[in-house]
Formats: C-alpha cells, structure tokens, sequence
C-alpha cells in the first residue's frame, strides 16, 4: 500500500499563488493562466528532493523568457539584464519555496534537498524512478511555467501498517 | 540617528536582495551572508552587531538553526533579534527554531507587507509602517 499524498493540485495552485503574490505579480496583473497541459513544453527547470516519510521531488520548469522575468522580479531588473547565474539561483529559490511548503503538507519525518538547477529542459530521465503525481501547468504572459511533484515508485514503506 | 542594522542571511541572492529592499525602506543599514558560517565570520570581524538578523534555514556550510544555536551562546550576539525566514513551514520545525532562540518565524512566501508586519510586531519598525 502506498503513502496517502496528501497534497493535490489545488494545494500546488494555492502555493502557487502566493508565490506570484509576493514575488512575481505582487500588483496581481499577471497571474498563470491554467493550461491543464501537463506536455507543455520547458527549456529550463529546478527541483528538489524530499525524503523519508514521502520520497519524490518538486519540479519547477519554465521557458528561458519566463525564467528571466521571474529572475527580474525578485531582483528588480530587466529580464535581458538577467545573467546565467542570477537565473539559475531564483529557479533554485522558487522550487525551494514550493517544496518547503509542501514538505509542511506531508506526514512528519520528511527532509527537504538544497534546490538543483539544470538550464536545459525538463525530461523523465532527470528523475529515474518516479512517476508525476500533481501538478500546476499554464501561461505566464505569454510563457509556459509549470509546477509538478514526482513521487518515487519504491516509496511504499511509509504509513503501510 | 544612527540607523539600525540588519543581516540578510540566505544563501540565494535573489532572495537577499528581496529582504534587503525590504529592511532598507525602513531605513536599515544591511549587510548580507550567504550562509550561517559567512555570518558569524562577518558578526565577528564587526564592531558593532546588528539589531536584527533575518535567516534562512536551508543553506550549505551552516544552516539556520544551526547559526542560532551559535548565535544564542554568544554573549556578544545576544541582543540581536533572530528572524528565521524559511520554507520550513512545519510546526515542529517551528518550535525547534523558537526553542534554539529565534524570536519570530516568517514563512516563504511572504509578502512586504507581511514581512513588515512583523517585524512591527517586534518593535523594531513603527507598528503602521506597512500603510
């Protein structure tokens, strides 16, 4: 019997939000706009990995376009300012920001990795093992951004008995 | 008047520079650490210690709750006023973080607002500075 996941899409959604609340759309002007396309397409992507109670990883893929605003907005520039590392570090800080809130979701004992950044797209292959669970897939101005949780297949041990 | 102070302690600049934009509107001085160990190192090369310090729990070298202890057992650092600023939103992270001598706990994602909010509720900004 495998763990209860308790966190779903609109647990993902409602973090989401406040993400774009405070740091990317604090005026509320541009929010995601739901696609429900869990195949839209990313160039880069940042995760981290949770382990012991639920084991799995959150996954934060954009475009590079939407990657750069992102980076413009917690760093008040403009997305053609935005460097390499600057990108690299706000892609980290927002899969951080997700996994840490749904790590408070999960039953206790859970251990939340240091954010992995890859500037290339999302793909399977990155995450041997797992299997995509939930996820928050839209636009963002124009702009694919998704959010999704992979839980591994082997994560059957927990909260069996 | 001389300013207050503040240390930003993260190991992602591009939240360093958020909490900065912050503290410096209400007219702080900030300095900023990448992580716990950086922190100490800078608080010990000063003459002076920050009023506040807000901290990440996640960071490589010395983390959060691990700076705190540190922070906490020093005489010299003991009237700063110790913000964790972190994912770690779970109660029991929370009541480890208070019991190591943090004194407020702000979970990401924050907005300025509620960022200043409690940093009023602290005495440390006049209770109204958000309006």
């Amino acid at each position: 019997m495998s763990i209860e996941v308790e966190v779903n899409e609109n647990d993902l959604a409602e973090m989401v939000e406040q993400v774009w609340e405070s740091y990317l759309d604090p005026e509320g002007v541009s929010p995601l706009i739901p696609t429900y396309d869990e195949n839209q397409p990313s160039e880069v992507h940042s995760s981290v990995s949770i382990t012991g109670s639920w084991t799995g990883y959150i996954v934060y893929a954009s475009s590079v376009q939407a990657a750069r605003r992102a980076a413009g907005a917690f760093l008040a520039m403009e997305p053609d300012e935005v460097g390499d590392e600057d990108l690299s570090d706000v892609l980290g800080e927002l899969a951080n920001i997700v996994g840490g809130n749904v790590k408070a979701m999960l039953p206790p004992g859970a251990l939340l990795s240091l954010p992995q950044v890859v500037l290339a797209p999302e793909a399977t292959a990155r995450f041997p093992g797992t299997e995509r669970i939930s996820g928050v897939y839209g636009m963002w101005e124009g702009e694919p951004v998704s959010i999704s949780m992979w839980q591994s297949r082997g994560d059957n041990k927990e909260g069996a008995e | 008047m001389t300013p207050m102070r503040a240390m930003v302690i993260d190991d992602s600049r591009a939240m360093r520079m958020i909490l900065k934009r912050i503290v410096t509107k209400l007219n702080f001085e900030a300095v900023e650490a990448g992580d716990g160990k950086e922190a100490l190192d800078l608080l010990h090369a000063m003459t002076e210690v920050p009023e506040l310090a807000l901290i990440d729990w996640n960071m490589p070298n010395m983390n959060g709750l691990e700076f705190v202890t540190h922070a906490r057992a020093d005489p010299r650092l003991r009237e700063m006023t110790l913000v964790m600023v972190t994912t770690e939103s779970e109660q029991s992270q929370i009541v480890r973080a208070l019991a190591a001598g943090a004194h407020e706990y702000v979970i990401k994602p924050f907005t300025e607002g509620a960022m200043i909010e409690k940093l009023a509720l602290l005495g440390l900004v006049p209770t109204g500075a958000n309006s």
